[in-house]
Order: C-alpha cells, then structure tokens, then sequence
C-alpha cells in the first residue's frame, strides 16, 4: 500500500518538483467590495435577456420541432439486439446488471437451448424509470447485445408499464435497428 | 345618485372600496409575477420561457392557479397541525395588509367635490405612523415562516425556519436604521407627508430640489448609500436570492415549505411575491420619490382624478421596474453561505448604517443644509473602500486559504514524514 | 514450534507442515490449485515452486538451490531459508499461467465461477495479459458427470484435487483422469456416475469453473451474494456453514472450515436440505382461535394474550396442568427464554423435549474404513437435542419424555400446552394430534400447518434458522453460535423477539446478550465453540 500511494504513475518516487502548487488569484479592489461585481453579473445576464436572437438560434420548439441527434453516441432507451438468427443476443452474464449503478437492470438466466451458447435470459426486465442513461451497460456488455438507441421520447402511463421486459426491448431493436444498425459482429462461443 | 357620490367623497367608504380594488390588483399582480419570474428566468438563460397556455402564455397563470386548487393537498401524519395549516396563511396576510398604507396617488377631490372640502386621500388608511405600522407588519411575516418550518416537524424545514429567523433578525437592524435615515431626512413618519416632502419645491421642504425640477426631491439623491443597503435588506427580507436560505432547494429540498403541497404551499409563494411588491412600494414611497415625476408639476400636485390616476400607474410602473430588479439580481448571483449572509449583515451594513443615521442626525442638529449629507455618503464610501484595501478581505468573507508560503512548508513537513 | 526463513523474514510455524501452508499462514500470497490440506499432497500444478537455501555440492556454502521446489512438498524445517520473490519464480507463476489459459475458453462471463475463481485471481497477480497460443483451442464439452454436478472440462486445470477427494474422504472413487497431456481429461466410469453423498464438496474444492453445482447453476453472480456465518441444521454433526444470500432469498450453502467438527466439507443433503426456507406453504401469520371465530392480531398483543390465557389455565386447572414442548430444532436461547416463561406463569408445569427424529445409521466417510472416518452424517437429524437437554437439566422440576407427554396428554392430564415445531417435514403423527384434542388450550410454534396448528387456539408462525440467530449444541457437546442470514418471512417475527418480550425482558432480541444471561446459570454458555479462519491466500 505504501508503495502505491508515494510512487507516481513511472514507478518513481515523489519529488517536491511533482507538485504543482495552485493559487486562490487575489482579489482585486472591486471584487474585494463586492458590489461592482454584482453590477457585471447583472451587465451578463441583462445582455443575454435583452438578445433574441440567441433565443431564435438555440431554442427548440418540442415537439413541433425536434433535435438533431448524434445518433451513434445519443443515450436513449435501452434494446435487446438480436443476432443473425433472430435469437436474442443476450448471453445472460449479468455483467450490465453489475455495472449498473442504478439497480435498474433484473435479468433471470437460464440453460440455453442452443449448442452454440451456454446461457440466455428467460428474464431481463429494465426499469427505465429507475434508469440514469449512463450508457455503463453497453460499455460492460461483452457481446454488444445491450445498446442505448437515439429513442427519446418514453412515456407511459403507469409505472409497470416503464419496466421493459425481454419483448418489449426486442422490440425497441427491431424499431431502431434501420436508424442505428448493430455496432459489431456477433461474438460466438458463449 | 347623490347617494354614490358622497359616499366615493367620504374617506371611510373610499378606502374600504380601495381596499377591495387594490386587494383584487394585487392578487393578479401577483399571479403575473410568478409568469414574470418564469418569463425572466428564461429571457436571461436564453429560452422563451412558458408560452403554451393562451397567447405569448399570458393564461399561464390561470392554469397553475387551477392546478394548484385541484392538487392533493398532502397533510402529513407526523406536523403539529394548526400551526401547519394557520402558517401559509399568516405568511400570505401578512404580506397583503402592509398595503394599507402605501401612498398610491396623494390628494385628490372629486369634481363634484367643493374647491375648499377637505382633500381624499387615494391611500387605505392615512396614519400618523404609518412606517412603524409598515414595518411592524413586516416583519410578522416571519412567522409564517419559522411556524411552517417547525409544524412541519421535519428536519430541513425546521432548518428553514431557525434560517429564516436569524436571518430577520440580522436584517431587520440595517433595514430600521435606513428607515430611520428616510425619516429624519423627510420628517415625517406619514408615507404620504415622505412623499410630498421629496417635491422638493416647498420653501420649507428639507431638501431642495435638483436642477429645480418639481418632484426631483428624492432621498435617493441625498442618501444613495443608504438606498443601496435599503435594497439589500429588503431583498433579505423577502427571502430573495441571494439571500433565499430558508428555502435552498439545493441543500433543504425547499427548506421551510419542504412538507407543503397544493394551495398551501401556493399561498406561501403568493406571500413572498405579495411581500416582494410591498417591500417595493415601500422603498419607493421612501427613497425613490412615491409617484412623483421630475418635471411634471401639474401630474405631482394636481387635486384632479386624473392626476391621481396617473399618479397610480407611476407608482405601479416604478414598483414593476423594481420587481424586474428583484428577479434579474436572483437570476445572476449565487446564494450566500450562511455565514457570509450574517457577516454582510452585522460585519458591513449595521456600521455603515449606522454611520448613516449618525451623518443625518449630525445635519439635523446642526442645522446644516441637506446636500452636506451628498459629501457624508461619499465619505463614508471611501472610508469603507479604505478599510477594504487594508483588511485584504471582501466584504462577504470568502473563507481564507493558507498563503504558499505555509503551505509549500506544510507540504514538505509531509514528505518528511513519508520518508 | 519450528522458525523459517521466508523472504528474509523469519516466521514462526508448526513442525511438519508444508512450506506453503506455513507461508499461507503467515500472510503470503503463495498461488496454489492442487494443494489442498485436507488432501494428499501430487505437487502437480507447479504454481507454488519456491527457491531454498541448500548446500553446494562441491563448495558445500549455504546458495539458492539451482532448480525451483514445490513448496508444497518441503516440510517445514527449522532453520530453513526459502524465497518466493526471486525473478525464477515469478517468471514460472508467469509462465505457467499462461500454460493454464492455453485452451480455457475465457468463457467467464457465462461461468458461474467468475468471482470467486482462482484462475481469474491469479492470472490477474501473476500471469500476463497476453497468450502466445496460435493453433486452434482444444474444444471439449460439458459433461453431466452426477446428479448434483456438472464438468466443463474446457476449464479445468487438472489440478485433480476432485479425484483425490472422491478417494480419500467419500472413499468411492468416481472420478478419474484419463488421456495423457494435454489431452487428459477428468471423467467418470461408464455407467458409474459421480453419486456420493458427499459430491457437493468437489465444487467446492475446484478452483475453478470445471465442476459446478446443478442446484445453483445459473441463478446468480456470486458478486452479488452475501455469506453469513451459520450452522447446518440438518444433523447433530452441526457443520459450520457460509449462508450465502441475497435480497432476503437463500441462494446456496457453503461449508465453513471447521476443524474437529465437519473440517472443510459438508453432506448433499444438508447442503441442498434447506429449500424449505421458501416454502409457499409456510405459515406467515398470528392466529388466534375464539371458538369458531379467527382473529389476526398484531405481534404486539401476543405478549398479553400468551399471559391472559395461560393465567386462566393456571387459576383453573392448577400450575402442573401446564407442559411446555421445546422442538429440538430451537436454538438454546430461544429454549432458555421459552422454558424460562412457562416456570415464571405455572413454577410446577412439565417441560417436554419434542421428538429427536432419526434416520438410519451414521454414515462414515470414507465409506468402508471406519476406523479413520474423516466426515460423518449422523443418523440423528436435528441440530440441538444436546441443547434442549442442557436446558431442560439447568430449568429443573417435572419433565417427561415426548412418549410419556403424548400418553399423559392422551389422558388429559394437561389443560395447556406451548407446543414447538420448527421440523422441515411432517412431524405431527396421529397420536400425537388425538391426545393434543384433548388439551384445552395449545400454543403451536411452526413453520408449517399441520393438525397441531388446525387445532391450536393460537398459531404463532416460526421462523426457519437461517431467518434466527443463536446457538446449537452439537453431539459432542460444541456449543456453536450462527447468525441470522436474511430477514424473517413477511408476517413473522424471528422467534426470539416475541419470547425474549414474553419472558418480561425489555428491548431488542439479541443472542449473545441472552447467551450472557445463560450463561450466570449454566456456565458452559459461556465459552462458545467458534472455529478459526482459514489463511486470507488459501483456499
């Protein structure tokens, strides 16, 4: 333990030349008085009130309007990817479960009837109440079968109706899979 | 017919149907207000704010105020619940009932009215202590906040309540001493005679009037500073930010108000918004010149209906310029930490107001002509700037860092002791 | 007491032990599959190989020796210098990790032993990142080796540690290893399966994801599982067990190094016996008889109802009409308080020790020799028969055999009865439930309904052990303490709380404070039989 915490990241040790020392700025005579700088944070926000063009530019009117996404990084719901057979992707290693800092991902695994697999999800639920959107599901996925797609507008209108089930995930994949194709190949041998 | 005319001409009568209309004028001021704030809100943060219910969202408020009604109205099993109940209405009262001595137009007499009849007053109750009354009113307004804060018997609203009770009671002193600079430069403790007195063009007004416009009289003129502080205060005492501590969302969820739902929690925001146009006509009838305009004679001094009329939309547009003020300071500075709100308040403007009243109280007793209180007010300015430059630190405090000195030592002594 | 050194450090150790477990002991983490010290030493794995101080031939100067050692196989001797640090020996772990992952799969997200696998563990600590391997990796398939257990022979590492157990402590023999190099393979005899009764502890030796359990297979990531320290309650052995649980379900129970008592193993059917833990069928509420009429109260009014009623019977019919039935199955504190009610209310009235129930003979491993028997399953199937007679000697006054309590009761000779259950089967016979018809008024204690609780006034739901805390007493008089794994049923109360409130105490139920006030009259309560960790390394 000590080693870890007195080396750097080369193995070497601590010298003073390592540390850079961060100053608070000094004030200056106005700040110091407080109210002039009061009087420049007004100036900023009077600025942007009084300029409409900004609001013109930047505002968007949902939902007559809508956003242009970057869909290959835009974190929305959650789908199931299917592979080439149509077969849920989904190993059921549990490792997005693990990973998920929200609890929100319930997945049952179960014997898989295929010979190319061992395990699959008879269960995988997704509380997308509960869910932040952090994307930490699809990092963890070894098999890309989890993914997040450009898919925003949820709603629903009663709790259980927002917990995904196996289906319902599938079938945000088989609706998103034209706008957002499966990133990478199917890995076999699970 | 005779009837109606001499009860509009009878002061009593006159009031209690002011009273009603200004009742009913302030109720919608204040729905518009909380539209206003959403609407400035979103100006200054570049978005256009609420613009879905009617034209521009100006229905706006009629929606909230229907969804509020029908909301749950949530009481929790574990309040003590009179006082939980009987607080958002203190809150809400209090802050309607300091209207009544608010200066609206001045004097005026109905045509039918004779030349020599004995002026109606466009005010609620025309009192001799008038700004006592005012403040006193004001400041039970407290109450509401530190009994919903306690009934609640939840620990962040609690927290909001002793908040805001300190906090009143910090502000309450720089507040009294301004006032008290407003009454010894206008004379008087009636808000209409402080108003008149700001003409400035009266032989025997204290102050005189700059460039001899009639009307252009204000204590603003004669006591900026104090004006200055006047603000402040009265941002502290509505609970605005930056002074909004009882309430912070972010560190007490919504402080005192944290157990309150549907129209109770709506007539505690009614409250502050009605508190915020209180406060405001206040420091206009005392520091800002009431209705008076520099240079329209005829408008400040005039006995005719119209004069009052316009009189009154003078005052409103100065109490709207003012609400503007309130929400673009709350839309640009941080909130204060706690104890940077009692050091503003006890370490900065409790010795600069009291330099105020002792400048005022110097010219009056020596009999000294008011503009010598301009050069006092400068004065005092550059003592405090003084001040600043030698004891290094802002006026609000930021919490000291060691200098890099000490801690480039510090840090050495570790390393030693690391090995 | 012999003293070695070990990279230059001197330690303390016992005589005889391998270098390995003495290194293990002192805090080392010393990488191992096949040694295991409940077995013979193979030295196969080849992980463990050390440097040692030995003379020169020619020179005869103390030097390192030329050739690595499994320290496995090297005895302790005192004075001995070994080191483990040396570049030669971390280039071999580093090596022969990296023969070990030659043909594993890196199936471990589908593996059921990922996270607790020592080919993960190591291979992160002592092996590299990368496989030179280029050809194609063998492929070979899982096979159902018994009925509790399957080999996926593609992980395993041929440690042979399963095949050393099925002969030295089952002593059947099932498994063996066939083929050579690195086409050997573990495997069963045509038409002789993996069947003894002791084949769960082949998991748990496998360091690895090659043998696993049928049971747990696929239900959960042991990351997810929390392990409490428990007491089997399937015999008077009394194993000391890791409950390993999760959101209030049980998901598998682990033997816990226990050395005297059950060592490192436990039985299949204590290991699988506890599904009545989540029985559908248990009883899950308070029911109070008036007659016809059926009453669900609150927990708290049972205190009252407990004292009203046996107050009653005691006015009317006299103390020594009361009896009292502890389930050998009660841990000894929740007896004691129980015991301690029934004399407080009616100082006269009889304690009863519930059946013993047993099964056949005992069962000594290995089979065939028992002379050395080195695990034994007792014929009798409840954990504290031992216990319940402590404390029932220490309470004192009448007390009669179950036989002798049916027949009496038969008789109605008792007008009120605390009847305790807790047995995972069916325990009620016919007898038994005809005499209790004649008892006026029964308190049935259980877990599952039965004609007892048809016909108890008042049914207090039991809870099973692993939702208790206490202390069992095994045959051979080890009191062993287990604590309470997950919480109780929703509509039950731990047993515990509602008897210490009974016996007038004030508070929360908390057995080591109750062993405390046991133990001001019985001694014994106050010296707990706790087993020793084993090393943080070893496994």
């Amino acid at each position: 333990m000590v080693n870890e915490t007195t080396q750097s990241a080369a193995g070497r040790a601590w010298t003073e030349t390592d540390v850079v020392y961060v100053d608070q700025p000094e004030l200056t005579m106005s700040e110091r008085l407080y109210l002039p700088q009061v009087f420049g944070g007004m100036k900023t926000t009077l600025r942007h009130m009084f300029k409409m063009r900004l609001r013109k530019e930047k505002v968007v009117q949902y939902p007559e309007q809508k956003r242009q996404l970057r869909k290959e990084i835009y974190r929305g719901v959650h789908r199931l990817n299917r592979d080439d057979q149509g077969r849920v992707a989904c190993v059921a290693c549990f490792m997005c479960e693990t990973a998920c800092p929200a609890h929100c991902i319930h997945i049952e695994g179960v014997e898989s009837p295929w010979p190319d697999r061992e395990k699959y999800p008879i269960k995988f639920d997704i509380d997308e109440l509960r869910c932040i959107y952090c994307g930490m599901c699809e990092e963890a996925c070894p098999v890309d079968a989890i993914e997040l797609t450009p898919e925003y507008h949820l709603v629903g209108s009663s709790r259980d109706e927002m917990i995904f089930d196996k289906e319902k995930l599938l079938m945000v994949y088989d609706r998103t899979k034209d706008e957002k194709p499966r990133k990478n190949p199917m890995i076999t041998g699970y | 017919m005779d009837f109606i005319k001499d009860t509009l001409a009878d002061q009593f009568w006159f009031s209690i149907i002011l009273s009603l209309a200004i009742f009913g004028g302030i109720m919608t001021a204040v729905a518009y207000c909380i539209l206003l704030e959403r609407k400035v809100s979103a100006w200054i943060q570049d978005r256009y704010g609420p613009n879905r219910v009617g034209p521009k969202g100006l229905l706006q408020p009629l929606a909230d105020g229907v969804k509020l009604l029908f909301k749950e109205d949530i009481v929790p099993g574990h309040i003590e619940k009179t006082l939980f109940i009987l607080a958002p209405f203190i809150s809400f009262v209090v802050a309607l009932i300091g209207f009544a001595v608010i200066p609206w137009g001045g004097a005026f007499r109905w045509p039918w009215m004779a030349e020599d009849a004995a002026p109606l007053y466009c005010q609620v109750a025309t009192i001799d202590i008038g700004l006592l009354y005012i403040l006193a009113v004001a400041s039970l307004g407290v109450y509401g906040v530190v009994l919903g804060g306690w009934a609640s018997n939840n620990k962040y609203a609690f927290y909001g309540g002793i908040r805001a009770a300190a906090q009143m009671l910090s502000y309450e002193i720089p507040l009294a001493m301004m006032v008290l600079v407003g009454i010894l430069t206008t004379r008087s403790l009636r808000l209409e005679e402080m108003v008149t007195a700001q003409l400035g063009v009266d032989s025997a007004a204290p102050m005189a009037a700059l460039f001899g416009l009639n009307g252009f009289a204000w204590t603003l003129f004669y006591h900026p500073l104090a004006a200055v502080i006047l603000f402040i205060t009265a941002l502290a005492e509505a609970n605005r930010a930056p002074f909004d501590l009882a309430e912070c969302e972010q560190e007490l969820i919504g402080g005192f108000h944290t157990e309150y739902s549907g129209m109770k929690w709506a007539l505690f925001f009614l409250g502050e918004y009605a508190h915020m146009i209180t406060s405001s006509a206040f420091m206009i009838a005392i520091f800002f010149g009431g209705y008076c305009v520099p240079g329209w004679t005829w408008l400040n001094t005039s006995d005719s209906v119209l004069a009052m009329l316009l009189r009154g939309g003078v005052f409103s547009f100065k109490i709207l310029l003012f609400i503007m003020a309130y929400m673009v300071v709350r839309w640009t500075l941080p909130r204060f930490r706690f104890d940077q709100l009692m050091q503003l308040a006890w370490k900065s403007l409790v010795p600069i107001g009291g330099a105020l009243v002792l400048l005022q109280v110097w010219i009056l007793y020596k009999d000294l002509p008011q503009w010598v209180s301009i050069v006092g007010n400068v004065t005092i300015l550059a003592v405090v700037a003084l001040i600043g430059v030698v004891v290094q630190k802002p006026i609000t405090g930021r919490q000291r860092s060691l200098i890099k000195k000490e801690r480039i030592v510090r840090m050495r002594e570790a390393l030693v002791q690391r090995g | 007491m012999a003293k070695i050194i070990v990279d230059g450090r001197e330690i303390e150790c016992r005589e005889r032990i391998p270098v390995l477990y003495a290194a293990l002991e002192a805090g080392w983490d010393i990488p191992h599959y096949c040694y295991h010290p409940g077995l013979d030493v193979v030295a196969s794995c080849r992980l463990c190989l050390m440097e040692m101080k030995m003379p020169h031939p020619k020179t005869k100067e103390m030097d390192w020796s030329p050739k690595l050692l499994p320290s496995c196989q090297t005895p302790v001797k005192d004075g001995m210098e070994v080191r483990f640090n040396s570049d030669r020996v971390r280039d071999n772990r580093r090596d022969c990790m990296e023969y070990y992952l030659l043909n594993h799969p890196l199936d471990c997200p589908v593996c059921d032993q990922a996270g607790e696998c020592w080919l993960q563990d190591y291979s992160r600590k002592f092996g590299e990142a990368t496989s030179q391997m280029v050809e194609a990796k063998n492929v070979n398939p899982k096979k159902d080796v018994g009925s509790k257990t399957l080999l996926y022979q593609d992980r395993c590492v041929m440690c042979s540690r399963c095949v050393r157990f099925c002969d030295e402590i089952a002593g059947t023999g099932e498994l063996g290893i066939v083929n050579r190099g690195s086409k050997s393979e573990i495997d069963v005899f045509p038409g002789v399966p993996l069947e003894n009764e002791l084949q769960g502890n082949v998991v748990d030796i496998c360091p690895v994801g090659a043998l696993l359990d049928k049971d747990f297979l696929m239900d959960q990531r042991v990351w997810f599982l929390k392990s409490s320290d428990s007491v089997c309650p399937g015999c008077s052995t009394g194993c000391a067990i890791h409950v390993d649980h999760n959101r209030d379900q049980v998901w598998r129970l682990k033997p816990r190094f226990n050395p005297g008592v059950n060592d490192w193993w436990m039985c299949d059917e204590g290991r699988f016996g506890w599904k009545y833990i989540h029985d559908e069928r248990r009883l899950d509420r308070l029911v109070v008889r008036r007659g016809a009429e059926i009453e669900y109260p609150d927990w708290s009014a049972l205190d009252e109802i407990a004292r009203i009623r046996f107050g009653t019977v005691v006015k009317d019919d006299g103390e020594e009409k009361v009896a009292g039935v502890l389930s050998p199955f009660m841990a000894c504190e929740e007896a004691w308080l129980l015991a301690r009610f029934i004399r407080e209310i009616a100082p006269k009235a009889t304690l009863v020790m519930g059946p013993v129930p047993t099964e056949g003979e005992d069962k000594l491993f290995p089979q065939n020799n028992g002379d050395s028997a080195k695990f034994t399953i007792r014929s009798e199937k409840c954990p504290n028969r031992r216990g319940i007679e402590m404390i029932l000697k220490n309470a004192g006054g009448p007390s009669v055999s179950f036989e002798d309590f049916v027949k009496k009761a038969g008789q109605s000779e008792f007008a009120a009865a605390w009847v305790v259950g807790g047995y995972p089967g069916e325990w009620v016979t016919k007898e038994f439930a005809s005499s209790l018809a004649k008892v006026k008024m029964v308190f049935a204690q259980d877990l599952f309904s039965s004609p007892l609780t048809e016909a108890a006034e008042v049914v207090i739901p039991s809870c099973s052990w692993a939702e208790r805390s206490g202390c069992f007493v095994n045959h051979e008089g080890k009191i062993q303490p287990f604590e309470a794994a997950i919480a109780p049923l929703e509509g039950c109360q731990r047993d515990g709380n509602y008897l210490f409130a009974l016996s007038g105490e004030s508070g929360l139920y908390n057995a080591s404070r109750v062993r405390a006030m046991m133990a001001e009259v019985m001694p014994e309560f106050g010296k707990l039989h706790v087993p020793p960790s084993l090393p943080k390394h070893a496994h």
